[in-house]
């Protein structure tokens, strides 16, 4: 049967509650050749969001029609002209598509090594990772199963970001006969990883991209399989903004005053974290002024409660010194803890290789300062996904140099003590930004430990 | 069957699954983006056309200015080339809003000779890029606002939300800055700017869900009306005094709509009798045409068109 036939699954009762509905963000990991392309292919294609002329633009390019004469679902994908020429993806690509249950936003992200950054650029802003593992390349004789690097890298940078949900799509089944045992050596091998690198819970699927096999419904050779096709599992994955056991932050972005006689300064920024209700006792960083939710408005207009994720507007009621790159904190002053030296993990983005002790500039919340890394005392082995004491470069298997796409531990001294948290707990306070100061690029993500 | 086919007979959405709670989140994404422009830049702007996109833009930006007043100025870049409704939607909105206005004409560069065309009757679109940097320049604009949507076109697919523009404004898709979280890299040298997407994320649907809910008023040849076309190489080419009738061409009148706003030279309406933004949802919902690829010949050129123009400083 044609995977076509069944491209999208009946909708199903909304499930209700809060964010049912929310687009789901996923990010998709894997190397030029996994099949990365062609199972997003594959979605844009059996859920129609690939429209008739992109259709044709497709035929016509160069090397479309494979040899057996299925269109090249991986072609779809390709932005950039040097990418269809050289036949890889080279940068971070966003897609669109929606089923009657839910719209979806996938960040295409490359695989190949010295692209990790765009990866962690679009792991950054994903819900759910899709890791592919080609079984093609995965050496099954060997009494224990190993992963290739690249899916260790992978899963370090899906772990590390935080992400909600992961996902294992085992790919190119029908290239070792949808073999079961096969894939319960891959879901176990992977299972050790992921332990190892913090992924709590992951979700293993069988399929094959090209032909359809697991990916909006399963098929007669993935039906020993149990759990659901990637798409309806997408579909009912339930997301939540809000973590345990914090409280609501606001990076403060923008002031500006009531057009009415009154004047009166309303404060703007992302809520995180947590709900902030009108009446709500909250502090300032760094005044640490304390002052009460008088009024709080979102895009819908005024409300007495707000969310966590929606882009808010609040009045004090009173006279509070604050401006852009302040934090409002909820709670009182007393509550506040600053931070200037702490340990954090970077991702190092930048051509240019790290500098200790140099000044970067370093974006946290909405405040520019400067910052310097004192100190390097891990670096994430890929090989084996371990991170591993550097000791100043006393392990001479590994560099002492931190380079583009390397993942260090480090030590991290601001110009200034910050309200900072672990990164885990939250996204907001524990996440920042390195930034070269001469060039202005954008160096590292660091994330607070 | 070949693919194509397979592809066409495969079941089409028929329901609208646009939500409210996906319209909030994609609101408060763009609220929250304009705001980084607000808070974060000397010298921004909004780049607008007046078309749905950039109208979207506009009232999400009153919305993140609201209960204030919006902080920043529009720029249109008018080609000379326009569609009337256009214009004269364009004056008064500024007039009902009271915000200020920057006019960027393609006539004062052709004037200053920093654009020659081939021909009178050329299409003016390409050329809008000198103007508009012209316009950034003798403005000091540090940021412009634009209403391109990811969806769009692959091209777009790869551009981050902010994106950095060179002193001669140009895009370098190679050497795009790593975008994390929402904590975006803003820092400039002196003479570069930013071109800033607070609806990249938007697909048209989600647009014309968005137009339907807010009630955003929009230039009236967005919903049907007759109009003199001709059919030529699949399109129906409006009939104007720039895009006249070539010799054997018969003109035809036609109920029809424009999908995109653009330079009249190279936007072309679709067959619609669709009247309102509701009607707009359900024939977007049963097209099978990508917007660009259906309306603007220019793209239509050749595949890789788009990005050879953004490399140029095109928005």
């Amino acid at each position: 049967m044609s995977p076509h036939a069944t491209a999208l699954t009946p909708p199903l009762s909304r499930t209700a509650g809060e964010g049912a509905s929310r687009p789901l963000r996923f990010i998709t990991c894997g190397s030029v050749d996994d099949g990365k392309s062609t199972l997003i292919g594959r979605l844009l294609y059996d859920s129609k969001a690939l429209m008739v002329d992109q259709l044709d633009a497709l035929s016509k390019a160069r090397g479309a029609q494979s040899q057996s004469g299925k269109l090249d679902l991986s072609l779809v994908t390709d932005g950039l002209e040097a990418e269809r020429e050289q036949g890889i993806t080279i940068d971070v690509a966003y897609r669109y598509f929606a089923t009657p249950k839910r719209k979806f936003i996938i960040a295409d992200a490359p695989g190949h090594e010295q692209y990790t950054r765009n990866m962690v650029t679009g792991a950054s802003k994903s819900d759910v990772a899709v890791l592919l593992i080609d079984v093609i390349k995965l050496d099954f004789t060997q009494p224990t199963l190993t992963l290739l690097p690249q899916t260790k890298r992978h899963a370090a940078l899906a772990g590390l970001l935080g992400l909600q949900h992961t996902v294992l799509a085992v790919n190119k089944m029908d290239a070792i006969d949808f073999d079961a045992a096969k894939f319960a050596r891959v879901v176990t091998a992977f299972g050790e990883l992921a332990a190892s690198l913090g992924i709590h819970a992951f979700t293993a699927i069988p399929m094959s991209a090209l032909d359809g096999d697991g990916v909006v419904a399963h098929t007669e050779r993935t039906s020993w399989f149990q759990g659901p096709a990637l798409l309806p599992h997408l579909e009912s994955l339930q997301l939540s903004e809000a973590r345990d056991n914090t409280t609501a932050h606001i990076a403060v972005q923008w002031v500006t005053r009531d057009q009415s006689d009154d004047h009166q300064r309303w404060i703007t920024g992302d809520l995180a974290e947590s709900t902030l209700s009108v009446g709500d006792a909250v502090s300032v960083f760094p005044s640490g002024a304390t002052a009460v939710v008088a009024a709080l408005r979102t895009g819908r207009g005024l409300v007495d409660c707000a969310k966590p994720g929606e882009a808010v507007a609040v009045r004090f009621d009173r006279q509070v010194d604050i401006a852009r790159g302040d934090w409002i904190i909820a709670g009182n002053a007393d509550a506040r803890v600053l931070t200037q030296k702490t340990q954090a993990i970077i991702a190092w983005l930048d051509n240019a290789p790290l500098t200790v002790g140099r000044r970067y500039v370093v974006r946290h919340g909405a405040r520019w300062l400067p910052a310097r890394i004192s100190a390097i005392s891990s670096r994430l082995d890929l090989a084996n996904g371990q991170w591993r004491d550097t000791d100043a470069g006393l392990d001479d298997s590994l560099p002492a140099e931190v380079n583009a796409n390397d993942l260090v531990r480090v030590e991290i001294e601001f110009a200034q003590a910050l309200p900072l948290a672990a990164f885990a707990k939250s996204a907001a306070l524990g996440a920042f930004v390195m930034v070269d100061p001469g060039t202005n690029a954008t160096a590292a993500a660091g994330m607070i430990q | 069957m070949t693919a194509r086919d397979a592809f066409l007979s495969a079941p089409t959405i028929t329901e609208n699954s646009v939500t409210i709670d996906h319209l909030n989140w994609l609101e408060d994404e763009a609220i929250s983006i304009l705001r980084e422009v607000f808070g974060g830049f000397e010298r921004p702007a909004i780049l607008c056309s007046f078309g749905k996109d950039s109208l979207v833009v506009l009232h999400l930006a009153m919305k993140a200015a609201a209960p204030g007043k919006l902080p920043l100025p529009l720029v249109h870049v008018d080609t000379g080339h326009n569609f009337p409704e256009v214009i004269s939607f364009r004056d008064q909105f500024v007039k009902k809003h009271g915000v200020p206005l920057v006019i960027g004409h393609l006539d004062d560069s052709i004037a200053k000779g920093t654009i020659r065309l081939a021909h009178p009757l050329e299409s003016r679109n390409p050329h809008q890029t000198i103007t508009l940097l012209e316009t950034i320049e003798a403005n000091r604009f540090d940021a412009l606002v634009g209403g391109a949507r990811r969806d769009e076109e692959k091209a777009r697919a790869k551009e981050r939300v902010f994106s950095h523009r060179d002193s001669f404004g140009q895009w370098q898709p190679r050497a795009q800055r790593p975008e994390l979280w929402n904590l975006y890299n803003t820092r400039i040298a002196q003479g570069e700017h930013f071109r800033v997407f607070p609806i990249s994320n938007w697909t048209e649907l989600d647009v014309w869900n968005y137009i339907a809910r807010e009630n955003i008023e929009l230039p009236s040849i967005y919903y049907t009306h007759q109009r003199q076309v001709i059919e030529r190489a699949g399109l129906l080419v409006p009939v104007t005094d720039i895009t006249p009738p070539r010799a054997g061409e018969t003109v035809v009148t036609r109920d029809v709509r424009f999908r995109t706003v653009g330079d009249i030279s190279c936007t072309c309406p679709v067959a619609s009798t669709a009247a309102n933004a509701d009607d707009v949802i359900a024939e977007t919902i049963a097209a099978t045409a990508s917007e660009r690829g259906a309306t603007r010949m220019d793209d239509r050129a050749n595949d890789a068109a788009m990005e050879r123009r953004k490399k140029e400083g095109y928005f």
